[in-house]
């Protein structure tokens, strides 16, 4: 194996609050990331997923502790635009098309337009909103809303895709129809992806790697390697393997 | 919406002939009921105001234009200077906690005031009126264009962050469409302020203009050309709105159309 891709060393955060009782968001938490490796960040709320993630995006600073990326900063990975995030919320921009919503990034990054319609187009068909790409996005779903936003990161073709919930408010098949759908097309692209969820189900689908984090501190409890096998669709999470998987995570909460 | 346009159409159709005949009404019931002399000058009949609006109309809507066109130009002037101070203020904390009170002083100093004094320096009816008028239109345009950019959700601009925009670009491509339709609401406020700044300015001696011959009128004792001038002017009021308004449809299509609640379905 390579030298880890992302490496996470003692990275602790505390967040000072007024009456003196600092909030520690995470406490000393290590491991790495491999090169085209699906991991979820899977914990309740108030565990310091998205904290961790925010931090790995050079969005927060951590109290102590690095991340170290390809040997560089996440700011210099940032500024050299390597990252694609999509939210707990859609983010879209209302007074912008869905197109040109996928389009803004690129246009701020100066990819040339016959470069930018070919891949927005292509982004469209790929997330099956290709009838919808001249409506606001008032006009659309929720569902549809958080496609867009998919869409638009993955158009850039980040070599670091970061997602922070990004299916959370959605109902459960929606959920699960994207679900597979992003699992496709994460296997076209094969980029690393850092995906933090609180849905146990959806960590096992996903993922290569379950990393457990636990509150109060946040930290973590368990890396849980998933071996199934893939490409993966969802008739994979009626099989026993499957079960015992989200057993054993729905167990490592119970120790805590 | 058809239906619902209809209606929107009956109900404005039936306000405007109930104001109609309860001021005949009124006009009437004051002249030959309670006998008031000045029956007159107090409450004309809406009748015998259109009729002069009618023989007049040549020199009210030339005087409306000078006085109109001064609050178009310090109106326009007044909106830039509102953007830029907005602008400044969101840029940083500092200059906001600078810059604020003096915004607020500002509206503290009675238009009445200021009026003669800026003639004064200026010298010039004209620029007078454009510089007053300017004037009043700033603060709201200041202050509402400052309430969007600082409405910007964290998430929008840390999107942005994420991909290593430049300030420029937020401001370009985020900021600033964000901010407009908190724009449009200053604008759809100081339109009618500016005109009414400039009529007030009319009024300080000018030799033209629909204040002027509001001031006329009154002098004169001639009650319906005074009240048509004060219709023209509300005219002019009620114009001015509807073309920021208009505008706004045009700037912001994407707020035209009420969004249904859910959208649709997937």
């Amino acid at each position: 194996m390579n030298a880890a891709e992302i490496q996470i060393k003692n990275v602790s955060m505390v967040y000072p609050v007024n009456n003196g009782e600092d909030i520690l968001a995470l406490t000393d938490v290590n491991f790495d990331i491999q090169e085209g490796e699906f991991i979820s960040l899977l914990g309740p709320s108030g565990c310091g997923k998205t904290t961790l993630l925010r931090i790995i995006a050079d969005l927060l600073q951590p109290t102590s502790g690095s991340v170290s990326i390809r040997g560089q900063s996440p700011r210099d990975i940032r500024m050299q635009q390597k990252y694609g995030i999509v939210f707990q919320s859609p983010v879209l921009y209302d007074w912008r098309t869905v197109r040109r919503n996928i389009c803004m990034p690129m246009e701020i990054m100066g990819i040339p337009k016959k470069e930018r319609t070919t891949r927005i187009t292509r982004m469209l068909e790929l997330v099956g909103l290709q009838d919808f790409g001249y409506k606001y996005p008032f006009e659309l779903s929720g569902g549809m809303q958080q496609r867009v936003g998919i869409a638009r990161a993955l158009a850039l073709n980040p070599e670091f895709l970061l997602m922070d919930e990004p299916f959370s408010a959605l109902d459960e098949f929606t959920r699960e129809k994207l679900n597979e759908d992003l699992l496709s097309i994460w296997s076209k692209t094969k980029k690393t992806v850092i995906f933090v969820t609180h849905n146990i189900p959806e960590s096992v689908f996903l993922s290569d790697r379950v990393v457990v984090l636990s509150p109060h501190p946040g930290r973590i409890s368990a890396i849980v390697d998933i071996n199934l096998p893939r490409p993966r669709e969802n008739s994979i999470r009626e099989t026993s393997e499957f079960y015992e998987y989200v057993t054993k995570i729905r167990r490592s909460f119970e120790g805590v | 919406m058809a239906i619902a346009k209809k209606e929107q159409r009956v109900v404005a159709i039936v306000w405007v002939i109930g104001i109609i005949v309860v001021w005949e009404l009124a006009a009437f019931l004051l002249k030959y009921v309670v006998h008031d002399p000045m029956a007159a000058t107090k409450l004309p009949y809406p009748h015998a105001v259109a009729m002069t609006f009618l023989e007049n109309w040549k020199m009210l809507l030339e005087a409306g234009a000078v006085t109109f066109s001064r609050a178009a130009l310090g109106f326009a002037l007044g909106t830039s200077v509102g953007i830029l101070l907005a602008v400044f203020m969101s840029l940083s904390k500092t200059m906001e906690r600078i810059a604020f009170p003096y915004l607020i002083v500002s509206q503290m100093i009675p238009v009445l005031g200021l009026a003669p004094i800026i003639f004064n320096i200026v010298r010039d009816m004209n620029v007078s009126r454009v510089v007053i008028a300017a004037y009043i239109t700033f603060f709201p345009v200041s202050v509402n264009m400052l309430s969007g950019l600082k409405s910007v959700e964290q998430d929008k601009k840390d999107l942005l962050f994420s991909i290593a925009a430049n300030k420029f670009k937020v401001y370009q491509k985020l900021m600033f469409p964000f901010a407009m339709s908190y724009l449009f609401t200053g604008l759809k406020i100081a339109a009618p302020m500016a005109v009414t700044a400039s009529i007030l300015v009319d009024m300080l001696g000018s030799k033209s203009g629909i204040g002027v011959k509001i001031l006329y009128a009154l002098y004169s004792n001639s009650s319906n050309i005074f009240w048509a001038s004060v219709l023209t002017s509300a005219f002019m009021g009620i114009i001015s709105f509807y073309i920021v308004v208009f505008a706004e449809r045009l700037c912001l299509p994407w707020q035209n159309t009420t969004p249904g609640k859910e959208g649709v379905r997937a």
